[in-house]
């Protein structure tokens, strides 16, 4: 077995690529429709592995948005990526409006921030030691 | 920088916008019970969101509508004015700018796709996995 889908939901799929390419610099994988007006919208990340893909699902279903709702309410980040330098990117993102409920914060070994996605999620990045 | 209580006023309010109906609480009200200027308040929950208030309690009706449509019971007119909308005319533009097509349309879109009036609303909401095999064209699968 093999990971190479990591998904999460959004409240919108054109709002999500439009942010997560033209903000975060991925790249679109996949769009194709698949009826009922969602997609099957797939992007890689700029920098790593290219066939990794992260899913951007619609949140359509009520218990997905229920999640989703609690994990923002709670300040709780949806998922975390991994960055080289977490003050540069933290300072390239708000200059691009990106707002952040936490600033380059140690943790434990690495340096953490988070920021909205827009789509409903807040996202971690996160710097690893050394 | 978005504090913890801020964040919090922002999602409260975005539970009142998806409020549906015509008394549903104005953007000033709502900026009022977060402690904020309407500008500041607009601002914030666009940064967080993506879209300013307005557009979020549009988009949240649109989408409502979308299941309205598909469960097939109400009329277009019942649907529009339930949601709040204050004329079918306002109504159907604004479905038909942001969903491409117009209400009754997409109805008959969705009936084509789906082939049974009256479908009931967990046909229309994906699983992640069951969406990837029919955009990747697994036998007996059929995109939309």
């Amino acid at each position: 077995m093999r990971i190479k889908l990591s998904s999460i939901h959004v409240d919108d799929q054109d709002k999500a690529l439009a942010f997560y390419t033209e903000v975060l610099g991925f790249q679109k994988k996949h769009d194709l429709p698949v009826g009922g007006g969602f997609r099957w919208l797939t992007l890689v990340a700029p920098d790593g592995h290219d066939d990794v893909e992260l899913v951007l699902e619609p949140n359509a279903n009520p218990a997905a948005r229920a999640y989703q709702d609690a994990l923002l309410e709670q300040g709780i980040p949806i998922t975390a990526f991994e960055v080289d330098d977490v003050a540069a990117e933290h300072e390239r993102l708000r200059q691009r409006g990106v707002v952040f409920t936490k600033p380059p914060t140690a943790a434990g070994p690495v340096t953490i921030a988070i920021f909205a996605d827009t789509c409903g999620n807040l996202i971690q990045i996160y710097q690893p030691p050394g | 920088m978005v504090t913890p209580t801020r964040l919090a006023a922002v999602c409260r309010a975005r539970d009142r916008l998806r409020e549906l109906g015509p008394s549903a609480p104005s953007v000033r009200a709502l900026a009022t019970d977060a402690g904020l200027t309407t500008t500041g308040f607009i601002r914030i929950f666009a940064a967080v969101l993506g879209e300013t208030p307005h557009q979020y309690r549009i988009r949240s009706r649109l989408e409502h509508a979308k299941r309205l449509l598909a469960e097939g019971e109400l009329s277009v007119t019942e649907i529009c004015f339930s949601l709040g909308f204050s004329s079918l005319g306002s109504f159907s533009h604004q479905f038909g700018q942001r969903v491409g097509v117009s209400p009754s349309a997409y109805r008959r879109r969705l009936r084509r796709q789906l082939g049974t009036p009256g479908v009931p609303p967990r046909a229309l909401t994906p699983g992640c996995l069951e969406l990837m095999a029919v955009a990747l064209g697994g036998p007996g699968t059929s995109p939309g």
